[in-house]
């Protein structure tokens, strides 16, 4: 039905990711509100005179205007609305900005419906520009996404026997997609116990507002088993290892052992070369 | 059209479709160009495609990692390296061996390099254990390192920044100061493609990172 497409067509739209094609072209990873993810060719952008590539790089919200090509639509105008500036100010942000790409990337498939997934993604960066707590925005957006995926996971009773399970002996299994009882853990060998706080407030994450969300107060240890929980369950979800996911966690170890070192002084520099040594690993 | 099935390619296995899908897998060759070349070489003479297998292979073999900085060179340590008129103060670290000859060409930089061979991007299942970080951490732990200063000229992009943001970030404990190249190179743009006046610029007009 190619008569039925629009030739031309405006819309805004938040850039994923792009890859090389050619010399000076490339495929720019589009998530739009209305079709989804979608792939469109920009033209000449990786020329210093393009006025265009600039307003396509990641983690910018553009307006676009594509016309409509015989295997990929084609951009022929793209304009800047926010490119997060903010988010760029801090490797943290940085990294949960990529992670959040990177997952809208992976959860969705080509042209399919993303209902409300292009306003999550935004909803999201926003927030993490603005400064908001990083662990309560990317968690939040998992299980968000998790919603509107059909990946709910379950957190208060066991995906067994759907007895309420207490929090202080749940176990987590990220391939079934949740908690499991004690005793129909041993049944299930990804199977692990989770810090009962890291659960208490991955439940209230999910069952609050984000507004609730936000006043909770998390330490970097109890952030970091929180990370790890949803982390290896979203790996399960898109199937694959998720790169960004394992940078935020470098990023964290590098500025926690910068930290530590500061701390400590020069007078314990071989010990901490070793720590950067793993880091680097 | 008849997409989905070229008339040009017998079977999957057959030797020519092996050659185009091996043109296909460099980068820069779409489908079009991979066969454009295949065939070219089919009807090229037999002595003009021995040169170029035995160029392949020849590069493969005398070309290594200078054990130093990690650009490509056919000796280690790299003539760079090993230049006693150089400044050994600081290091300029770039993603590709292609930005070292950028740099160079400007004539504005007379201290050493640093060659990751990437750059930070998750998207292309790239993270810090694939880049040559690890290297650039043993040669700034020498004992005998004068280095006080790294110049992070990654892409002014996504993945160029937040490259050199990590590595602020792991080097700044250590004592030393992180740049990167100024603004003036457009946002997205490659150092490949920088004209010299606008990459000189940025070089000398560099900022610290925070
Ligand atoms: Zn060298």
């Amino acid at each position: 039905m190619p008569s039925r497409i629009p030739r031309v067509i405006r819309t805004n739209a938040i850039v994923l990711r792009h890859r090389r094609l050619g010399e000076a072209d490339r495929i720019v990873t589009l998530l739009t509100p209305l079709r989804g993810k979608i792939d469109v060719i920009a033209k000449g952008v990786l020329r210093s005179k393009s006025r265009m590539g600039g307003h396509l790089e990641p983690l910018t919200l553009v307006e676009v205007v594509l016309a409509h090509g015989r295997s990929m639509d084609v951009v022929t105008q793209a304009q800047t609305i926010d490119a997060f500036p903010a988010a760029h100010e801090d490797l943290d942000r940085l990294s949960a900005a990529m992670y959040l790409l990177e997952l809208a990337d992976r959860i969705t498939v080509e042209h399919a419906e993303a209902e409300g997934l292009h306003d999550l993604l935004h909803a999201a960066l926003v927030r993490l520009a603005r400064g908001d707590g990083q662990q309560v925005v990317q968690r939040t957006f998992e299980l968000a996404l998790l919603d509107a995926t059909g990946f709910r996971p379950e957190l208060t009773d066991c995906l067994r026997c759907s007895n309420p399970v207490p929090a202080e002996e749940a176990w987590w299994a990220p391939v079934e997609g949740g908690v499991l009882c004690a005793s129909c853990a041993r049944a299930y060998t990804d199977a692990q116990p989770i810090d009962a706080t890291a659960l208490r407030v991955l439940r209230a994450f999910q069952s609050q507002t984000y507004e609730e969300a936000g006043r909770i107060r998390l330490t970097d240890e109890l952030a970091a088993r929180m990370e790890s929980a949803m982390h290896a369950l979203m790996r399960s979800v898109v199937e694959r290892d998720l790169k960004s996911a394992q940078f935020v966690s470098a990023a964290r170890r590098a500025r926690v052992a910068g930290e530590a070192r500061e701390d400590a002084g020069a007078d314990n520099a071989a010990s901490e070369s070793d720590t950067l040594d793993d880091l680097a690993e | 059209m008849n997409e989905g099935r070229d008339p040009f390619i017998p079977g999957a296995s057959s030797p020519i479709a092996r050659l185009v899908e091996a043109f296909h897998r460099l980068p820069g060759i779409g489908p079009k160009s991979a066969q454009r070349l295949a065939y070219h070489i089919l009807r090229s003479p037999e002595a003009e495609a021995q040169e170029l297998a035995d160029a392949l292979i020849e590069v493969k073999r005398s070309i290594v990692f200078c054990a130093q900085c990690q650009n490509l060179t056919s000796r280690t340590p790299c003539e760079i390296c090993t230049d006693s008129s150089r400044d050994r103060h600081s290091i300029c670290v770039v993603e590709e061996p292609l930005d070292v000859l950028a740099i160079e060409r400007t004539g504005g930089w007379s201290g050493l390099y640093h060659v990751l061979h990437g750059v930070i991007s998750p998207s292309d299942g790239v993270g810090p254990e694939d880049l040559k970080i690890g290297e650039l951490l043993a040669r700034l732990r020498d004992l005998e390192t004068e280095v006080t200063e790294i110049i992070v000229a990654t892409n002014p992009n996504l993945e160029g920044e937040a490259t050199a943001m990590y590595l602020s970030r792991l080097l700044r404990p250590l004592g030393i100061k992180v740049t990167r190249l100024a603004r003036g190179l457009p946002a997205g743009a490659d150092l490949e493609y920088a004209d010299d006046v606008t990459l000189g610029r940025a070089l000398e007009f560099r900022q610290e990172v925070l």
